[in-house]
């Protein structure tokens, strides 16, 4: 224990400023990302569904698919504000 | 930005003596949208079909399914006069359906043959090692005959132990028995033969030794299957043969069954017919003028005057150059405009192959698509995919402008940087990007721009074209709504989310430079809120974050841009560094190499198309057309047909 808190202090065994940096980014990317992925699923597998009955639908279903895309857009703008910050 | 064409309401108005005149003059001009007339309290009934109706369609039937068997595609036309067509469609249509009937009835026939032969052939197989006369299998008083298949193997000590009177045959390998045994001992045999799980095999009827009467079957199976091959090249000639006359017979029965079958869709009374629709404004003297000419005057047309609610579902036909016309495309993909909104084709015609070239910006890739979309607009000929093709090239056009103020050429940067941190090599010696000013976040704005070293400062930038491309949303909408509405409900709608806009960045510019703007910017910004509030309700002041989110989404244009340059890269790297590990010869990683190279490129070139185009459409389907535009315009659908085949 204690060498692990020496270590921790020394920062050798947890991740320097930088590495902490390029972690939380990849945190913020990743995470959005799955939520993104999530939520588009279930719309996606409902606009499937209503476009195999009136495939006039494609726009609309387009449409709904893409909304929750915003969740990885910010992700990724706050994964680059981290990173040049 | 225009509008769909204007539409005039008309009505035709006659005796039914000269309806036939009037449709025949309608369907020529091809440019009436006929209204379907629904039976109600007026008195008016929809009318019969003509009488030639039924027998149109019965012909259509059978042209189409003749065509469907034949396989017949439409092809380029040889334009014959419908009136020789009509003369000599029953006959041909007649000979036609003869002599493709009694082929195929030959060919199903000939098939059974075949079948027959090859369950004959099964039959045969179990006894070809044995090969012995299927005479020699019946006949006998005093005999019995088992011929089947056992599971293990017989021995002829088994069958010794328990009469002397036999003959056996066995094939080890296929397991088939025929045993004959004097019929004393058929009994015990056969339970000896149970033991051993015997299932009886048929005997075939007809004699002779299996391995002549095989090889006769196969002979006679060739023989047939050549007789279906020449029935089928024969069909193969009658459809070069007809397939001018069933393409433009299938026109003409067309458009007689249409035209057969319009007054099902009119109102008529006892002895007059009322024809309502609409046609394209400019076109409306033509039409009268037609109609006119065709029945002598007898028959009374005039235009109504259009009410508001009814110019809403007026039908809407494009109005676009036919250099924007592509685009329309995308309109339909979404939703037809409504009469009475603007058509954005035109705008999409600027922004759509913008920010996909934003996104994009490469040379190599904008060569290759340029080419591959040319290629294939030139080759093939279906109008489905020319203006698909169109959209591309518009796309290209714009990637290779932005690629080369990227400087990009398949992943390669161009020109070399010099930063601090050190030198970035381009593609072309002796080409360094030149700093023009300081961008965001410490970096430097450069020309060529090297987007990987301008990350924050082409976000800015990219959200800067969504406000501006939003802001455009807007004033549709503001043109929109002060048509209908007047001008205090656009300003109060649509107006105030400029002012709104207006407020923030004065505000923020403000509060940068410190000075006292920061107030002016919040108080215009309140007023912009208020003003909201009042247009839309309490609706308005919700959905102000969304504008936010509207315009950070166009922050994709940079990243999506991003993970195309860093894939193209990749494959670079990989690739030359595998060419460099053995520069001596060409060996296999140089192969590999260049494998990797062209599949790499390859795939990248795929996404190219796939993922700017989704992000691009998407910017205009979600934040453009969100901001104004309404679609579910019906599509203008003229009474009368584009002929293709026939003539009059």
């Amino acid at each position: 224990m204690a060498d692990a808190a020496t270590a921790v202090a020394a920062g050798s065994l947890f991740l320097d400023a930088a590495g902490m940096k390029a972690l939380g980014a990849a945190i913020a990317i990743a995470v959005t990302g799955l939520a993104s992925a999530i939520a588009e699923k279930d719309i996606g597998t409902a606009a499937i569904g209503a476009m195999a009955e009136n495939e006039g639908l494609f726009g609309k279903g387009l449409i709904l698919t893409v909304i929750p895309e915003t969740i990885v857009i910010f992700g990724l703008v706050v994964a680059l504000l981290i990173n040049s910050a | 930005m225009s509008r769909p064409k204007e539409m005039t309401r008309a009505v035709i108005v006659g005796h039914k003596n000269i309806l036939k005149e009037t449709i025949d003059a309608l369907h020529n001009t091809n440019l009436f949208h006929i209204e379907d007339f629904v039976e109600d309290e007026s008195g008016f009934k929809i009318s019969k079909p003509f009488k030639n109706a039924e027998e149109a369609s019965k012909k259509l039937v059978k042209i189409r399914s003749i065509a469907n068997y034949l396989g017949i595609e439409s092809k380029k036309p040889v334009v014959q006069k419908s009136d020789s067509v009509l003369r000599d469609l029953d006959s041909k249509l007649n000979e036609l359906d003869r002599t493709i009937s009694a082929k195929t009835e030959s060919i199903s026939q000939l098939e059974n043959e075949l079948k027959d032969m090859d369950s004959q052939k099964k039959e045969l197989l179990p006894y070809l090692s044995i090969n012995l006369d299927f005479d020699y299998y019946r006949g006998y008083e005093n005999l019995k005959v088992f011929a089947g298949i056992v599971k293990g193997s017989l021995e002829a000590s088994q069958v010794s132990s328990i009469t002397q009177a036999y003959e056996l045959y066995f094939d080890p390998q296929s397991k088939t028995v025929v045993l004959f045994v004097a019929k004393n001992d058929a009994d015990r045999v056969y339970e000896l033969l149970q033991d051993l799980g015997f299932k009886e095999l048929r005997v075939p009827e007809r004699g002779g030794v299996p391995s002549e009467l095989l090889r006769f079957i196969e002979q006679k199976e060739a023989e047939v299957t050549k007789r279906i091959e020449s029935f089928k090249v024969e069909i193969e000639s009658l459809k070069v043969k007809y397939a001018d006359f069933i393409l433009a017979s299938d026109e003409v029965l067309s458009i007689e069954s249409q035209k057969a079958e319009l007054p099902l869709r009119i109102a008529t009374s006892a002895n007059a017919f009322i024809i309502d629709g609409w046609t394209p404004s400019e076109d409306y003297d033509k039409v009268v003028s037609v109609v006119n000419s065709a029945t002598n005057g007898k028959a009374y047309i005039t235009s109504l005057e259009v009410h508001e609610e009814e110019e809403e579902h007026a039908p809407v036909e494009y109005n676009n150059s036919k250099i924007v016309a592509p685009m329309q495309q995308i309109m339909d993909l979404y939703s037809r405009p409504k009469y009475t909104e603007i058509d954005p084709s035109a705008a999409i015609f600027i922004t759509f192959p913008l920010i996909y070239g934003l996104i994009l910006g490469d040379i190599g890739y904008a060569l290759i698509l340029g080419a591959i979309a040319l290629a294939i607009r030139t080759a093939v000929k279906s109008d489905a995919v020319k203006p698909l093709m169109d959209i591309l090239i518009y796309c290209q056009i714009s990637t290779l402008i932005f690629g080369v103020i990227y400087g990009e050429f398949l992943g390669f940067s161009l020109a070399s940087m010099h930063t601090v941190h050190g030198v970035v090599p381009g593609l072309i010696p002796g080409w360094n990007t030149i700093n023009l000013f300081a961008g965001i976040g410490g970096e430097e704005v450069t020309f060529p721009i090297h987007r990987t070293h301008m990350v924050m400062t082409m976000i800015a930038i990219s959200v800067i074209v969504g406000l501006l491309h939003l802001n455009l949303g807007f004033l549709f909408g503001f043109s929109n709504i002060s048509r209908h509405h007047g001008m205090k409900h656009a300003v109060l709608e649509k107006g105030s989310w400029i002012i709104i806009e207006l407020g923030a960045i004065i505000a923020a510019i403000g509060y940068f430079g410190g000075s006292g703007l920061m107030y002016v910017g919040a108080g215009i910004l309140v007023l912009g809120i208020v003003m909201l509030t009042i247009g839309e309700g309490i609706k308005g002041p919700i959905e102000l974050p969304s504008l936010m989110g509207n315009a950070l989404s166009y922050a994709r244009i940079i990243a999506v841009g991003l993970s195309s340059i860093y894939i193209a890269s990749t494959v670079n790297d990989i690739a030359f560094k595998m060419i460099w590990i053995d520069h001596s010869q060409i060996g296999f990683a140089a192969i590999a190499a260049i494998i990797v190279l062209i599949l790499g490129h390859g795939l990248n070139t795929v996404l190219s198309i796939i993922a700017p185009g989704l992000h691009a459409l998407r910017l205009q389907y979600v934040e453009f057309f969100g901001k104004f535009y309404e679609g579910g315009g019906r599509k203008f659908n003229p009474f009368g047909y584009i002929r293709k085949y026939t003539e009059e």
